[in-house]
């Protein structure tokens, strides 16, 4: 195959260092979110990694729940860690909505809004006269995301908390998750959640596309555990066809021979051949081509029969334990079959792949400094994702939004303030800035 | 008089006064034919092969009305064939029974110069082409991006791999064909899911694992989406098209919320640590007389709501328990996790679940708990609500017949997606699509069967 420079050309086409010269997809839109913990926030994180200017609004003065939930408990500079992967790039704004002002108050963005997202338990908005039905009247097009654990009707939607795990169990995901004979596996990140979110990012993507052609908005809702359901490929036709249950079946693949991930000398690596092809590439790899004429290997249809992939595997383990990661992920290359060493975030951080690619994203923000994050997944070469700036603490741009979407006034504002109908922090780490702050600093506007 | 007052209340039952009904009216699914499309202005061209990763992008866009051409190579794609056990549906794969709907299938051999004119041609007036062969593949045949956007200026090219079209890697890796088990092992998910070691060498089962899923390959095919929709705004706004770089790794990756920050400023690495969690407690799964039950109660006062159901509020006051901090050190949460589950395993999942809303609606107590049984596919089956709202449903198919299928997860008010058939054999819409676009009729067609083109 010739490549003529393709690689150069794609060096140049989507250099991570011209990212911030290029213009933005969703440039002009903005969402208002009402969200806690991960679905809402990371719904319109995605939104703003792509452009959209995104007003987060909290109740003052401790905010969202996520600001509390760090992993182990770790803090850095007083932020959650939990909390900045999924609020890159937005406004926060902290409205007390208990109070009519404050009612009032998230009206007027809403009704200078395209888009609004929120993941409360179902018709809570709606109690709160903030829902659907009364946006709607105010802002026709508006389109209103709602998105929760079992959706606004139903059997389960009244009286039933949800999380991301629980998701995980409904819906079937858990219990293909895991090897033979154990318990049903949970997931060791919020699939449910961050999975869900992208999920929500495409209907509202849809609905806008609509809205430019015929003015209209429109209300979509989303149920976490519905959203898994989607994505377990062959479960449900397998069992409508053949009344058979899908079980665990560890790292293999069921239905893709070889498709598995093995011990190896320094960790473990996956390995995959679909086609002959690639099959005949591995087999070359591990020294062994006559296997690729084996009548028990020769086509997939004979490796997919469980006999026979039980016997290639184990030749295939056998062969991996002798071998590092990286021998493996070489030999991939060379040979072309898939063979991937099992990463970790330490692997990340230190990749210069990932690092070019935006993926581990460094990022040097006004108030906590160098960073670096998992950046936006897509990369588009005229209109980049981005991430500008890190989470920021309760309240931090309250000026910013009232006067720049609302035209207040500062008096207006103080008034507000002293009101209590919009507040700031809390004095709660994973609310408030860092210790060495002094007000004004780190601030933009 | 009274006739109008009766008619009056009618009018008013008509319309529920709450949400829940007056939504359900609105954006049930049972709905959704009749309903415009979103998408229905867009041709999208998907040319991947031995990936599900493009089927799964252009499934999303088709769910919302694109009108989505499979280009298969003649004979069919590979993904075809990836099926469990190997057991195949009217000659078609399980797996692709999934991510067929909605699409016109028809074959191209572009490994003829005649197969990619006609590629050009139709890439020529499509708004989205997707991909999925080994980076560099399609440029090197001259109908890559750099080459169809010469003709086509407002073209959205969309090439889904696993290391991606640029990069240190991209021209090293270039060769790997598109697995999502590599996705997920490269992306960081398997190396934080599964059972811990319980002693010096690892059990078979306490190994990194994967996501029982084609997670590798829905991420990516979700974020394409994504990113073709966010394309599609732009384009909107100035006539231009653009190509998009996409791979499963990276989507999973995504999701992996702070793990490379916690790396960086904690020197943290994220392992695994099975049922438990690393950043709230209780919040798992535990044993129950019939299985599994997810349970979660991790905030002070929702683990006062726990505990109180659970008939042990000493636990609150227990030295290892007392805070969300406490609770989340290795050793507390195994032991908290040994004390709900010696609970859990005197109960069915739906007696835990009855005791938890009981608590709950009943307000007997502040905070709340999230429980619910862990479902084998058959438990989820025999719940009458994912039928009644739609995800599941038995959709009858002319070719395929009657088949039980996860249906779109959205329900809209506007224009929500919706599956109109299920699968095509391959080749099956050839006639209608060359003749549509590219006015070959039935010697045309012929002749170029005849030269292994179609």
């Amino acid at each position: 195959m010739s490549n003529d420079g393709y690689f150069d050309w794609t060096a140049e086409t989507f250099d991570l260092a011209r990212v911030h010269e290029k213009p933005e997809a969703l440039r002009g839109i903005r969402v208002l979110e009402l969200t806690t913990l991960i679905l809402g926030p990371a719904t319109a994180d995605y939104l703003a990694e792509f452009g959209a200017e995104v007003i987060k609004v909290e109740l003052p003065p401790t905010g969202d729940t996520m600001r509390y939930v760090p992993p182990e408990g770790y803090f850095w500079r007083n932020l959650c860690l939990g909390f900045t992967p999924v609020n890159h790039n937005k406004y926060h704004i902290a409205i007390d909505l208990h109070k009519p002002a404050g009612k009032d108050l998230f009206k007027r963005l809403a009704a200078k809004s395209d888009i609004l997202v929120e993941n409360l338990r179902a018709g809570t908005l709606d109690r709160w006269g903030l829902g659907y039905r009364q946006l709607s009247e105010i802002n026709p097009s508006l389109i209103y995301l709602a998105a929760n654990g079992f959706g606004q009707w139903g059997p389960f939607s009244e009286g039933r908390a949800s999380y991301d795990l629980l998701a995980q169990a409904v819906s079937g995901m858990a219990a293909i998750t895991g090897f033979p004979g154990r318990s049903p596996m949970k997931s060791g990140i919020y699939i449910g959640d961050f999975f869900g979110a992208l999920m929500n990012c495409n209907a509202i993507l849809t609905a806008l596309h609509y809205r430019e052609r015929t003015g209209k908005g429109q209300f979509i809702e989303y149920s976490q555990g519905e959203g898994l359901m989607r994505i377990i490929d062959w479960t449900w036709v397998y069992q409508g066809l053949t009344g058979q249950e899908r079980g665990r079946y560890g790292n293999r693949d069921m239905a893709i021979c070889p498709s598995d991930i093995f011990p190896c000398q320094d960790g473990y690596v996956a390995i995959a051949a679909a086609s002959d092809d690639e099959f005949r590439g591995l087999c070359q790899a591990m020294g062994q081509p006559g296997l690729a004429q084996d009548p028990r290997f020769a086509t997939l249809e004979a490796r997919l029969k469980p006999e026979n992939g039980d016997a290639l595997l184990d030749t295939i383990r056998v062969w991996a334990a002798g071998k590092t990661g990286a021998e493996v992920d070489a030999l991939g290359a060379e040979h072309g079959f898939a063979a991937a060493p099992v990463a970790t975030a330490q692997d990340h951080h230190a990749s210069e792949h990932w690092r070019a690619r935006g993926s581990a994203w460094q990022l040097d923000d006004p108030l906590y400094g160098d960073m670096v994050e998992y950046g936006p997944a897509p990369k588009l070469s005229e209109t980049p994702g981005r991430i500008r700036w890190a989470a920021k603490p309760v309240g931090w741009h309250n000026h910013y939004v009232l006067a720049h979407v609302l035209g207040l006034q500062p008096k207006d504002i103080d008034r507000l303030t002293e009101q209590g109908v919009v507040g700031r922090w809390a004095n709660r780490v994973g609310s408030k800035p860092p210790d060495d702050w002094v007000e004004g600093e780190g601030e933009v506007f | 008089m009274a006739e109008r007052n009766l008619l009056s209340e009618l009018e008013e039952e008509r319309i529920p006064s709450e949400w829940p009904e007056w939504i359900r009216q609105r954006d049930d699914p049972a709905k959704a034919h009749v309903k415009p499309e979103a998408l229905d202005d867009l041709l999208v061209l998907d040319v991947s092969q031995g990936s599900l990763a493009g089927c799964i992008c252009s499934s999303i866009l088709a769910e919302f009305g694109a009108e989505v051409i499979r280009v298969e190579p003649p004979g069919g794609d590979l993904v075809r064939k990836l099926s469990p056990f190997g057991i195949m549906h009217q000659d078609t794969g399980l797996g692709y029974l999934v991510e067929g709907h909605n699409k016109l299938h028809t074959t191209l051999n572009l490994e003829t110069a005649e197969g990619r004119a006609i590629f050009v041609s139709l890439a020529a007036r499509a708004d989205v082409v997707v991909e999925t062969f080994a980076p560099g593949q399609m440029d090197a045949w001259g109908i890559g991006y750099r080459q169809l956007a010469e003709k086509n200026p407002r073209l959205i090219y969309v090439a889904i791999s696993t290391y991606g079209q640029f990069g240190p890697e991209a021209e090293k890796q270039r060769r790997k064909p598109h697995r999502e088990v590599a996705d997920q092992a490269l992306s960081g998910i398997v190396y934080v899911t599964g059972e811990m070691q319980s002693g010096p060498e690892p059990q078979p089962h306490e190994v990194p694992t994967k996501a029982g899923n084609w997670l590798g390959w829905y991420a990516a095919g979700a974020w394409a989406a994504f990113g073709t929709l966010t394309a599609l705004r732009y384009r909107g706004q100035t006539g231009r098209g653009q190509m998009l770089d996409v791979t499963g790794t990276e989507g999973i990756m995504r999701f992996l919320e702070d793990q490379v920050t916690w790396y960086e400023k904690a020197g943290r690495v994220r392992e695994r640590i099975g049922l438990l969690d690393t950043s709230v407690f209780p919040y798992t799964f535990v044993r129950t007389k019939d299985g599994f039950t997810m349970i979660a109660g991790f905030s002070d006062v929702n683990f006062q709501a726990l505990t109180t159901i659970m008939g042990r509020p000493e636990l609150r006051e227990h030295p290892q328990f007392k805070t969300f901090i406490d609770r989340l050190q290795l050793a507390n949460k195994k032991l908290l996790h040994a004390e709900v589950e010696q609970w859990s395993l005197n109960y069915t999942a739906d007696e835990i679940l009855g005791k938890v809303q009981d608590y709950v609606l009943n307000k007997r107590g502040p905070g709340i708990v999230a429980t619910g049984r862990v479902n084998s596919p058959t438990d989820a089956l025999n719940e009458d609500n994912w039928w009644e709202r739609g995800i599941l449903a038995k959709v009858e198919d002319p070719v395929y017949g009657e088949l039980l299928l996860q249906q779109p997860p959205w329900k809209m008010t506007g224009t929500p997606g919706r599956i109109k058939w299920v699968c095509r054999p391959v080749g099956a819409d050839n006639g209608l699509v060359y003749l549509k676009y590219l006015g070959y009729g039935p010697k045309k067609l012929g002749e170029l069967a005849k030269a292994e083109v179609i």
